[in-house]
């Protein structure tokens, strides 16, 4: 224990004394958040739309296979069937989880509406989390509402279609994609930290003294790793509090549990970091090996930009062994759904599964080379 | 163990790096409570070979044997006995005096009770004010003296320096030498590298080692009779000039 306090009290002196670890730690997530908050936008071709039929009737059927005909829109049909109230918290469920990007809700007397008063309505709730996407998504059901209203025209019916907005109702770009960038630069932040860290200590030489130590490898990492979590938590405060206060973004959901899984997905950051330190001949290239290997994956592959769906096979596949795939449906779904712990047990497994991958591959490469190189 | 048992044993050491064989075979012994002074040109060996005593380099063949241990199998009890100073500086020049000596102790294991021990020992043979300032603002001198300092702290028996006094000016070697030599008065064993021929003079042995090879041991004095040379420099240029020729 006094050894690795030894190490963590070392470190903390050399974060806030080097103005390099300074710039990393402070300045460049600024700057990030600034830039990217103002940047990006993307296309659609994909809409899950949960379907929650009341009415069950031959008109609420056909409404439904209007939107089943276009090849934008996979329909589900969520648990407790397609009608009651049950379906319709399912339906909730699966939004505030992102299967899906909009809820079809046709009412109960949607068929005798139509029969008896020859005009009727239905509604459509929609994930506004992405603004670009729930605006895309807005065009394609106006679309379809009216080839369906052309149909009924020819029997003489009309009717009306209800929109109500979740999550985003002001339909803000920058609500959905600041704390996207936020997981982004948290990771390649966590990422430099400890790259750079052990990159400089081989650079100077001082890694011998610490390899011919009794020092154990795991205490070596350990003792690496605690002082750059707080570090990097202060980063991931330092950025949230930028977009809530400079960019306005809304923070609906418990900042503990946004925390919690923080907490885990930068162990990951850093294990990798530590990995990238094992390849990486001097501070620059892992510096650069570290912005490239969380960067590129985090902006193209998790679905920061480009909803996952859209992904080709291949690069959905690689998407699932990226921490920021994660994390960026836990910070959008806490900070703009106000969703709870429960909803992310998934994603808080696989972190914790992908950070111990990590963690492991790094202690294993940063042992073995122990052993062997210098 | 008495004064003539041998606290480092280098048996047919080879190291080879891709196509480089950089020592070449090589035997000697490091006796009890002896300063041995290990010489040789830039680029010759010495770092190689102590950096595979201290188990920072794997051995490619051969063995060392540390207070009769073998470092391919022994090595976690054998750092308890190693204290080593490298050649390329590496306290932490952002740290102060105080904190690089906290911070080595700490690794070591000391307790806190040894470390305070060990801080006031130390910080008794400098200056009270340097204590507190960081590594960066030392000179180069007083660096390598506090280097040396740190790589005392577990108190080990068998102390490696290599090139302790590289870039430091004439007097502080002298007074870094006295260091080495009380060193040796309370029973440390030393091997020290240096390309400063003129220290040959203070080591109890010499080996001069040259591409890889060692072209001469035993003592300065026997060397410089033997050879019939005024200086151990006049001898060390012949040396390996014959060794050169071969």
């Amino acid at each position: 224990m006094a050894r690795i306090k030894a190490i963590i009290v070392k470190e903390f002196f050399h974060i806030l004394r080097d103005p390099r670890s300074l710039t990393i730690v402070f300045i460049t997530p600024v700057i990030m958040i600034f830039i990217l908050g103002y940047s990006f936008s993307f296309d659609l071709n994909r809409i899950d739309a949960a379907v929650v039929d009341f009415s069950q009737s031959d008109f609420s059927r056909q409404l439904v296979n209007s939107f089943a005909n276009n090849r934008i829109f996979v329909l589900h049909f969520p648990a407790g069937g397609t009608s009651g109230k049950s379906a319709l918290r399912a339906a909730e469920e699966m939004l505030r989880k992102e299967k899906i990007k909009e809820i079809i809700v046709i009412p109960v007397d949607f068929s005798r509406r139509l029969t008896v008063h020859g005009q009727s309505d239905f509604g459509i709730i929609i994930d506004a989390s992405n603004s670009n996407t729930a605006n895309l998504v807005f065009q394609y059901n106006e679309m379809i509402v009216l080839e369906f209203m052309a149909e009924m025209k020819k029997v003489g019916q009309l009717f009306k279609l209800h929109t109500k907005i979740y999550f985003n109702p002001e339909a803000k770009s920058s609500f959905f994609f600041i704390p996207g960038q936020i997981a982004a630069i948290l990771l390649m932040i966590s990422a430099m930290l400890t790259s750079v860290s052990i990159a400089k200590e081989r650079e100077t030489g001082s890694i011998a003294l610490l390899f011919i130590s009794p020092l154990k490898s795991y205490e070596i990492i350990i003792g690496k790793t605690i002082p750059y979590i707080m570090v990097a938590l202060l980063d991931g405060v330092l950025t949230l509090a930028f977009s809530r206060f400079w960019f306005g973004i809304p923070i609906r959901g418990s900042l503990l549990v946004l925390l919690i899984f923080a907490v885990l997905y930068i162990i990951a950051g850093l294990s990798l970091g530590i990995l990238i330190s094992t390849l990486a001949p001097t501070q620059k290239a892992a510096m650069l090996a570290a912005q490239i290997l969380t960067m590129l994956p985090s902006y193209l592959l998790s679905g920061l930009i480009f909803p996952i769906d859209s992904l080709n096979p291949v690069l959905q596949a690689i998407s699932y062994a990226i921490p920021a795939t994660y994390f960026l449906r836990i910070i959008r779904g806490v900070i703009l759904k106000g969703s709870e712990l429960k909803h992310f047990l998934f994603e808080g497994l696989m972190l914790v599964l992908l950070g111990a991958v990590l963690l492991l591959a790094a202690s294993r490469k940063f042992s073995r080379q122990r052993k062997a190189v210098q | 163990m008495n004064q003539t048992a041998n606290a480092i044993e280098v048996r047919d050491l080879v190291k080879i790096f891709g196509r480089f064989q950089a020592v070449k075979g090589i035997n000697f012994n490091v006796k009890q409570g002896e300063i041995l002074g290990f010489l040789g040109p830039n680029g010759a060996g010495k770092t190689t070979v102590i950096k595979m005593i201290t188990g920072l380099l794997k051995i490619t063949s051969g063995s060392v044997l540390v207070s009769g241990l073998d470092t391919q199998k022994h090595m976690d009890l054998i750092k308890k006995k190693l204290g080593y100073m490298s050649q390329k500086f590496s306290l932490y020049p952002l740290l102060t005096v105080l904190e690089n000596i906290e911070f080595f102790g700490g690794i070591s294991g000391l307790t806190r009770k040894e470390l305070r021990e060990q801080a006031a020992r130390i910080g008794a043979q400098l200056p009270a004010e340097l204590l507190r300032q960081r590594i960066q603002a030392l000179p180069p001198g007083i660096r390598q003296k506090v280097a040396l300092f740190v790589c005392l702290l577990p108190d080990p028996e068998i102390i490696l320096l290599d090139e302790p006094t590289s870039g430091v000016d004439p007097e502080m070697r002298r007074k870094f030498w006295n260091e080495i030599y009380q060193l040796k008065k309370n029973g440390k064993t030393l091997l020290v590298t240096t390309h400063h021929l003129d220290e040959a003079e203070y080591c109890d042995r010499v080996i001069i080692i040259h591409n890889g090879e060692i072209v001469w041991q035993g003592e300065p004095a026997e060397l410089l009779q033997q050879n019939r040379q005024t200086s151990i420099e006049e001898l060390f240029k012949e040396v390996i000039s014959k060794h050169g020729q071969n």
